[in-house]
């Protein structure tokens, strides 16, 4: 009898160590590899994830500046584009709004556009910022920083509705702000960055 | 008790120590093989680590990747992802956010995740085209309510991972449970 009664638990034991080895392995499979069981719940798919790609250029580019012989207008025009690469999941009647400000640029302080001398900051030059393209841009035509920037996110510069809507811009210099500089002191590289600020918007 | 009957309880006995210790080996063995069988876990290729959280080097914003310009029409600039909105339950230490630099890209990022106060909540090191988080740790958490936010993309020059390019900002809103 006792010997019955020592196998009787020790089977017992032995089918038990076996059923706790395959609930073990069976918990570690590819859809539970942690071994844990989860409880998920339904997450809003588009909070979190990239809605849109906006690409801006790299940097301003004036290229070499040219000191005038005198004080009159003397403007050196480049072009930029902006463009709406990607636009998903945006709420509907929802379009991207964009703006672009100086990098230093303050509300109610300095909000002009600058190129700066890489070893003398305290060289600089201002330049202005349209949204149209060159070809339509002259001396009379209104810079988008000629308003007042009221915003930390910098002067309206365009409204993405569709995707590959694409803006062609136009940064314009005067060169007569170099009319007069001693051209030693103001020699060198000149550099400028821009901030573009990007915010879903409801459609006007 | 007579011979014959204590010669058979003996063989009883020892058929019966025989039989448990086979049972015995036999979990064993049925053990030993579930454990050993156990797919090995594939090393993964370790992605870069920011100060705290996981940079993964195959970041993708997950949008569609279709070309919408030929490289001769498309004009160099720089690819910045935006949102519209991110969220968390309070008490949460970080937030699902997919901030990251596209591998389309040929500048680097410095990514930053701050409230429109200006409170910093996430600061990343240098991504590089392709590289990006998909879930942001904090620098602390944030009580229940809607908050305005920017993801900002410092961009620079991939060569020297610090001269300047232009940068930019996406707003949105972050909604906290």
């Amino acid at each position: 009898m006792k010997f019955k009664k020592i196998i009787t638990i020790s089977l017992a034991a032995a089918m038990a160590m076996t059923a706790t080895v395959s609930a073990a392995a069976a918990e570690l499979t590819e859809q539970n590899p942690t071994g844990n069981t989860e409880v998920t719940a339904h997450i809003n798919g588009s909070a979190g994830n990239v809605s849109y790609i906006i690409t801006i250029p790299d940097v301003v580019d004036f290229g070499e500046l040219v000191q005038p012989s005198n004080n009159d207008n003397f403007y050196k025009y480049v072009d930029y584009e902006v463009k709406a690469t990607k636009l998903e999941g945006l709420p509907d009647l929802h379009h991207i709004g964009v703006y672009v400000k100086d990098q230093n640029a303050v509300v109610k302080g300095d909000t002009d556009f600058y190129i700066t001398n890489k070893n003398d900051p305290s060289i600089k030059f201002k330049y202005d910022v349209f949204h149209r393209p060159i070809d339509d841009t002259t001396q009379y035509t209104i810079s988008i920083n000629s308003d007042t920037m009221t915003g930390t996110a910098g002067y309206k510069l365009y409204d993405f509705f569709y995707e590959g809507d694409t803006l062609d811009g136009t940064l314009r210099l005067n060169q007569n702000q170099l009319y007069g500089r001693n051209i030693t002191d103001i020699a060198g590289e000149y550099s400028g960055y821009m901030v573009f600020f990007s915010t879903v918007e409801e459609n006007p | 008790m007579n011979n014959t009957q204590e010669k058979t309880k003996s063989k009883k006995q020892t058929i019966i120590i025989i039989t448990l210790a086979l049972v015995l080996v036999g979990c064993l063995v049925t053990a030993a093989v579930l454990l050993l069988n156990k797919p090995k876990e594939e090393p993964l290729n370790e992605p870069a680590k920011g100060v705290v959280g996981v940079i993964k080097d195959n970041w993708d914003t997950q949008v569609s990747s279709e070309p919408t310009d030929s490289p001769s029409q498309a004009k160099k600039g720089t690819q910045i992802p935006g949102y519209s909105s991110a969220e968390m339950n309070a008490g949460d230490m970080s937030i699902k956010l997919r901030i990251g630099n596209p591998k389309e890209n040929h500048v680097g990022f410095y990514a930053s995740l701050k409230l429109a106060d200006g409170t910093v909540l996430y600061k990343s090191p240098l991504l590089s085209p392709g590289q990006g988080l998909e879930e942001v740790p904090l620098t602390q958490t944030l009580t229940k309510g809607t908050y305005d936010a920017i993801v900002e993309y410092k961009c620079v020059l991939l060569e020297d991972g610090k001269t300047p390019l232009n940068s930019a900002e996406s707003g949105l809103k972050i909604y906290v449970n």
